[in-house]
């Protein structure tokens, strides 16, 4: 004979196993969604300094500054909040590739996620792990985003358009530099 | 304590069926609802509730021993008399120390 605590446990059980039915359900029905989408991305204002990194080695590196414009509506990518990053990619002597990430912002679902920014400020340092900023030609920034989905797998995608600067071949050295 | 022992926990074996049958039902039932509702207003948080809210229902009709599932009992043989009773239960422990 089953007793309360059994047939409760049938039930538990039972209910468990279709809520695992319905979230693969819910993975299956977003696997195959593409998330890429266009991303316009301009540089304002740029200088590089030469300064001394007392996090890492004391040693004189480059640092670089910019303010960049960011327009792109993301608001058909959600399926459950979004993570956004922007990343300076860039060659050096010292290394074939060289990525920074420069900005990045979390949008929750049901958050304005048509993005206008005008002259924005980079959120973290851009120091450069020896001189290989100051005139550099191609510097690329581009936006990548990962999709925090309910259920499923964890994409990073890459925008559609990137934007390619250049920095100035001389240092600033003047102590404060206003960006905006 | 002899309250709590007196509250009758038991179902019938048929009733156990149709508990069972009738809790199956009901949690695929409204999951499946809650999926196709989930999926139309794009929130898997409302399916889970949904199920939750079946899980719930099914728990109350299919736990509790309601009256529902003891329709029919077992015919259990009727109890001897005192005499023939302990000469069979003496046979029956002799049995099982051979057995041993």
């Amino acid at each position: 004979m089953h007793s309360i605590l059994q047939r409760g446990n049938a039930i538990l059980a039972y209910t468990l196993s279709v809520l695992a039915c319905l979230t693969f359900v819910c993975f299956a029905s977003t696997v195959l969604l593409n998330y890429r989408t266009h991303a316009d991305l301009n540089t304002v204002k740029v200088v590089v300094k030469n300064v001394p990194d007392y996090s890492a080695s004391r040693e004189k590196n480059d640092l670089g500054f910019l303010t960049f414009d960011l327009h792109t509506d993301l608001s058909h990518l959600f399926n459950w909040n979004l993570f956004l990053y922007l990343t300076a990619e860039y060659e050096t002597a010292n290394n074939k590739l060289n990525q920074v990430v420069l900005w990045d912002k979390i949008i929750l679902r049901g958050e304005n996620a048509v993005l206008d920014f005008k002259n924005m400020n980079t959120k973290y340092y851009f120091w450069d792990d020896g001189n290989g900023l100051k005139g550099n030609n191609n510097i690329t920034l581009t936006l990548s985003w990962n999709i925090i989905p309910n259920a499923g797998l964890l994409p990073n995608i890459f925008a559609h358009g990137s934007h390619s600067f250049q920095f100035p071949v001389d240092y600033t050295t003047s102590r404060m530099v206003r960006l905006n | 304590m002899d309250f709590i022992n007196k509250i009758p926990t038991h179902m019938d074996f048929e009733g156990q069926a149709r508990a069972e049958k009738l809790s199956r039902v009901i949690i695929t039932l409204f999951g499946f609802v809650g999926l196709v509702w989930g999926y139309i207003i794009q929130q898997f948080s409302q399916t889970v509730y949904i199920l939750g809210a079946g899980f719930v229902l099914a728990a109350l009709l299919t736990i509790p021993p309601w009256p529902l599932y003891r329709k029919k009992p077992l015919n259990w043989q009727k109890a001897k008399g005192e005499t023939e009773s302990v000469s069979t239960s003496s046979d029956s422990t002799k049995k099982n120390k051979k057995k041993n």
